[in-house]
């Protein structure tokens, strides 16, 4: 996936990215040093797994449940996530009946804090275009067959509001502290596109393939 | 709209789901953006109305063509990010 063929020519992002980032420096606009602690904080600290705290805490925990469905940018900030892209966070539940499934048509609006940077998939012009018309396409191409019965609403993430979908706790996990389940809750199921598999048997533990 | 091009991103996610970037230029592009941002240089909605106009322009061609496309999003983000500073001054178009 590294791979990119403009890379090496002289108009090439990389080099018109190299070529501002001097420029801003010698302006006094960037520490290039700061640059690089970005990338690192969105490459390995922020990221789904936030995401997934909140979830299994909404899972065994209704106060917190009903604490975040009321005002999830509030909810999550108790568990100390919070920061650029963070506010206006509005959490959808699924159920028997109902899966969400979350797209930002116009860009890329997605909630940082809980679920880092959105994926290649997330910002393709394929994905944001046929979640709206074809959501039930889009899910069977990630895997996810849904009954006919299943009512499918997709929500437009924008500048004004980001979705958190909260996925079904699956069957067989009665047992599981939060810590546990927080494991098990991938990013794919928080924006929508998969649900969350039943958890092996303990001790024929497995990942799972996508994980 | 294929539903082969979707497959295509979708294993690609499977094969490597954390993936955010594709290449180091777009991981410090969008730290770029962000700094300056931080800085007061733009807001950040100034920014996302940028970015917004860029994928549209992108998008409303893969429409008319029936084309897809193969994660350019950060080349509409550097440009969104040059056209920005140039309007503003800091950078010559």
């Amino acid at each position: 996936m590294s791979e990119n063929h403009h890379d090496t020519s002289e108009s090439g992002p990389a080099a018109r990215v190299k070529a501002l980032e001097t420029l801003l420096a010698e302006k006094g606009l960037l520490d290039p040093a700061a640059v690089d602690s970005v990338v690192d904080t969105y490459e390995t600290k922020v990221g789904p797994r936030n995401g997934a705290r909140v979830v299994a805490k909404a899972w065994t925990d209704p106060e917190y449940r009903a604490r975040l469905l009321k005002d999830a940018t509030a909810a999550v900030q108790e568990l100390g996530y919070a920061g650029p892209e963070g506010g206006h966070l509005v959490a959808i539940e699924n159920s028997e009946r109902i899966h969400n499934l979350v797209v930002c048509t116009l860009c890329s609006c997605y909630p940082w804090p809980v679920l880092g940077l959105p994926p290649v998939w997330y910002k393709s012009f394929a994905y944001r275009s046929r979640a709206v018309s074809d959501p039930r396409g889009v899910l069977r191409d990630f895997g996810t067959e849904l009954p006919n019965d299943v009512e499918i609403r997709v929500w437009d993430s924008s500048a004004e509001i980001r979705y958190l979908v909260i996925p079904e706790r699956p069957a067989g996990t009665e047992g599981m502290s939060a810590d546990e389940l927080a494991e098990i809750v991938t990013r794919d199921s928080m924006v929508g596109v998969t649900k969350i598999a039943a958890p092996a048997r303990r001790g024929s533990k497995k990942k799972s393939a996508t994980e | 709209m294929s539903t082969a091009a979707l497959d295509q991103i979708v294993k690609a996610a499977r094969l490597d789901p954390d993936h955010v970037f594709s290449a180091p230029w777009e991981a410090r592009a969008f730290a770029i953006a962000l700094k300056l941002s931080d800085a007061g240089v733009f807001s950040w909605d100034e920014f996302r109305a940028r970015l917004i106009a860029e994928v549209g322009a992108s998008d409303r061609v893969h429409e008319r063509d029936g084309t897809s496309d193969h994660g350019e999003y950060y080349e509409h983000f550097l440009r969104a990010l040059e056209r920005l500073l140039a309007e503003k001054g800091i950078v010559s178009s």
